[in-house]
């Protein structure tokens, strides 16, 4: 399932957690580990001149420079690369989500690993906080395989996965995020928990008073799940299916913790984000912050792999 | 030449040299090279007799230092007034000395004349405008830029550009199968969403074939992405060339008038070969002035015309909005008040003032003119190859100034450009000065407001 994993990285102490995860899969899994930094971008029209993507200070690009910050990121995660070796280290610059996707797409990649933000910065107002980094939302929204967001570091991690989450909305990119967790839920023979959060701020559940309204909702809802969900899941019985209403990213968040989930899996499905939107972010964005659990979006159907 | 392995007179035209010159950092031995450089004195008389024609001798001798052009240039109203920044100035103690001495002229002499034709002038060609005599200065500093090349005083990323041009027929490492690759990818990329979106790559006889900068390939594919849905939300008939896609020219700014040929020609060759009825430019100034305006003398055209007729963006837009291709939402339109800088080398270079403010009156409901505007716009300081250039950053940034407070007295937060230039100086206005603004192309404000047919969106639903 996961032969070539990317995980993309800033090399600051905000991606160990993403880089444990990503050094332990490709372990279990066998998988080729490629590792990118992107670490200018540019910033000086078709200078040479790049900005610093951790300090924010103006470094050269040349040849020295490029080889002195690929052994630097090595040197990070020395440890992890001497316990595993099928790795790659590709240090390399420009805008980082852009370039991520065109590495995932020309190594064909399974899986991209990586944290929810870059800086650990000094400068961080306490808005900034809750905004989630702009190359995972760039990342997320437009890859072409898998996106494992490590939020917060979790005890668990990838190990044993017993419980997964999965947080649907009914569209296309929830459907497949679906059929990817019931993948996963089958290779660790684990509880597939399917939920699904009301959403009681947008019409028509906005100010009811009734609560039956909501009710019979749910009721739906579950028929719906049971409908578009179960009926692919065969014989297979170790599932359960949850509707909730309240405000979506934190009832996902509660029913996670509720239920050990190990795993999220959601879908992003919006390419472009509406203004006034960007800053607090979608659902998942916020899912991503709060939750203890990893969180793997799923939104485009796998690109048709490619001759390389 | 004195041992110079970087800074020499020779253009660059292999990978090898071009190589060589990256891993200088910021320039540090070119420059240290230059000083040591010598001045071919008999090449650059024979440069002189060869090119420096009638219109250049009679404009360098008619000028009557009145002194007209000062408050027109953006340096010298930026530098609280200093003489040695008027541009009559700037020209006859420059390109006005070499001709005088018939080009004997030494080492530090032409080290100075660089510091003037790029660190002082953006080729913005707004003091011509003022001249009594319409003296064009930026033509002039064109050409003291084409002498300067010759000899090899040209500022290091000035002659990396130029041979990127030379080697990738590109102002970037970027060959045509990078480019091509791109458009596939931004299919992929964005199919989900736009299961109808194409790039179509050298397609013959369409209405449109659409040239961009080599940035977009670089770092801004979804700038491609952008036009390419735009167009199809158009209905437009249209391809990208896969050779001859790129239609910037840092080879004119370098004064590689040479190399500025080549680059042109690669364009010229895919209008030959691909047949459209028109070429569109992105949003590109630069490009623009290289492609259409100044191209075709180049390349020899004797029509001085390109070999079919060529829009920048701005005139396609308008064109799209006024016959109703592209149908705005009202909705949906800029509320904020939000201002529009156009760009120095399709306004004062192609007269195209008009259609940003047709433009603007279909998708801004506060659009808010900057005074002087139009023709009379000053330049954003990040022309004639300015912004890059690490060696002038300090006056690129002062010269800033008259843009910033243009824009300030405006009021609005939101400043549209339609030039990859002007987009990164105004981008950069706002880290050096900080007013507090926000810069966009106008691909993705059309983007979010265009009215999309029914049979192009995605089946999706979305909840």
């Amino acid at each position: 399932m996961f032969k070539k994993i990317l995980f993309a990285t800033a090399g600051t102490p905000s991606c160990d957690a993403a880089a444990r995860v990503s050094f332990d899969m490709a372990k279990r899994y066998n998988a080729k580990l490629f590792t990118i930094h992107v670490f200018g971008v540019p910033s000086r029209s078709f200078s040479q001149v790049l900005k610093d993507i951790r300090t924010g200070n103006e470094i050269d690009l040349h040849d020295d420079q490029l080889g002195k910050i690929k052994s630097e990121l090595e040197e990070t995660y020395e440890q992890q690369i001497k316990d595993y070796t099928p790795c790659e280290t590709i240090v390399t610059n420009g805008i980082p989500h852009t370039e991520i996707l065109r590495v995932a797409r020309k190594k064909n990649i399974d899986l991209i690993v990586m944290g929810a933000r870059t800086s650990t910065a000094k400068k961080m107002s306490p808005l900034s906080r809750n905004i989630i980094g702009s190359t995972l939302q760039g990342v997320a929204r437009s890859a072409k395989c898998p996106v494992l967001i490590i939020g917060r570091a979790a005890a668990s991690f990838w190990g044993g996965i017993s419980n997964i989450v999965l947080g649907t909305d009914f569209s296309k990119a929830s459907d497949r995020a679906f059929g990817f967790a019931f993948d996963l839920t089958l290779m660790f023979h684990a509880s597939l928990h399917i939920f699904h959060a009301i959403d009681i701020r947008s019409d028509p559940y906005k100010n009811t008073k009734n609560q039956e309204v909501i009710e019979d909702r749910i009721r739906e809802v579950r028929k719906m799940i049971r409908k578009k969900y179960i009926s692919r899941m065969g014989s297979y019985a170790d599932y359960e299916i949850d509707v909730w209403e309240g405000i979506p990213h934190v009832e996902v968040v509660k029913y996670s913790r509720e239920n050990f989930a190990d795993l999220i899996v959601v879908a992003h499905h919006t390419k472009k984000m509406i203004p006034e939107e960007e800053v607090f972010g979608s659902t998942v964005e916020q899912i991503v912050l709060r939750s203890n659990a990893p969180v793997i979006s799923f939104n485009h159907p796998v690109r048709k792999k490619r001759d390389i | 030449m004195n041992g110079n392995l970087l800074c020499t007179s020779n253009p660059v035209d292999d990978k090898e040299t071009l190589n060589a010159l990256l891993k200088d950092r910021r320039g540090e031995q070119y420059y240290d090279e230059m000083t040591r450089l010598e001045v071919n004195t008999a090449a650059l008389q024979q440069l002189l007799n060869d090119t420096c024609r009638s219109r250049i001798r009679t404009w360098l001798g008619i000028c009557a230092h009145c002194g007209m052009c000062a408050d027109a240039c953006a340096f010298y109203l930026s530098n609280d007034n200093d003489p040695e920044q008027v541009p009559s100035y700037k020209i006859q103690s420059t390109l006005g000395k070499i001709v005088e001495k018939k080009g004997e002229v030494n080492n530090s002499f032409m080290r100075y004349a660089m510091d003037v034709a790029w660190g002082k002038c953006t080729c913005c060609n707004r003091c011509g405008l003022y001249c009594p005599f319409g003296i064009d200065m930026g033509v002039l500093m064109s050409y003291l830029r084409g002498l300067l090349f010759s000899q090899g005083f040209v500022p290091w990323e000035m002659k990396i550009g130029s041979g990127m041009h030379r080697i990738y027929r590109a102002q970037m490492d970027v060959t045509v199968e990078d480019w091509v690759d791109t458009c596939e990818w931004m299919v992929e990329e964005y199919e989900d969403e736009w299961p109808e979106l194409k790039i179509p790559v050298d397609k013959k006889n369409s209405r449109i074939m659409y040239t961009v900068n080599a940035r977009e390939a670089k770092h801004y594919p979804d700038d491609i992405a952008e036009a390419a849905l735009l167009f199809s939300i158009a209905g437009e008939d249209w391809t990208v060339p896969g050779e001859g896609w790129e239609e910037t020219s840092l080879a004119m700014f370098a004064g590689d008038w040479e190399g500025a040929t080549l680059q042109v020609k690669s364009v010229y060759d895919a209008m030959d070969r691909l047949k459209p009825e028109k070429m569109v430019v992105t949003e590109c100034g630069h490009a623009y002035r290289a492609t259409v305006i100044e191209g075709p003398y180049w390349a020899g055209l004797k029509s001085g015309r390109t070999p079919v007729i060529t829009q920048h963006y701005v005139e396609w837009v308008a064109e799209a909005l006024r016959s109703g291709r592209l149908k705005i939402d009202p909705s949906k339109k800029i509320k904020e008040p939000v201002t529009y800088h156009d760009s120095c080398n399709y306004i004062r270079n192609g007269g195209l003032s008009r259609c940003g403010r047709e433009i603007m009156s279909y998708i801004a409901e506060d659009f808010r003119e900057m005074t002087p505007s139009g023709e009379h716009n000053f330049c954003c300081g990040g022309g004639g190859g300015l912004n890059g250039i690490g060696k002038y950053r300090k006056e690129r940034n002062i010269a800033q100034r008259v843009k910033k407070d243009q824009i300030l007295a405006t009021g609005a937060k939101l400043v549209i450009t339609p030039c990859h230039n002007c987009w990164d100086a105004i981008r950069d206005l706002e880290e050096e000065y900080k007013i507090g603004i926000r810069w966009s192309f106008l691909k993705p404000i059309l983007l979010g407001m265009v009215i999309v047919p029914e049979h192009m969106k995605s089946k999706e639903v979305l909840k």
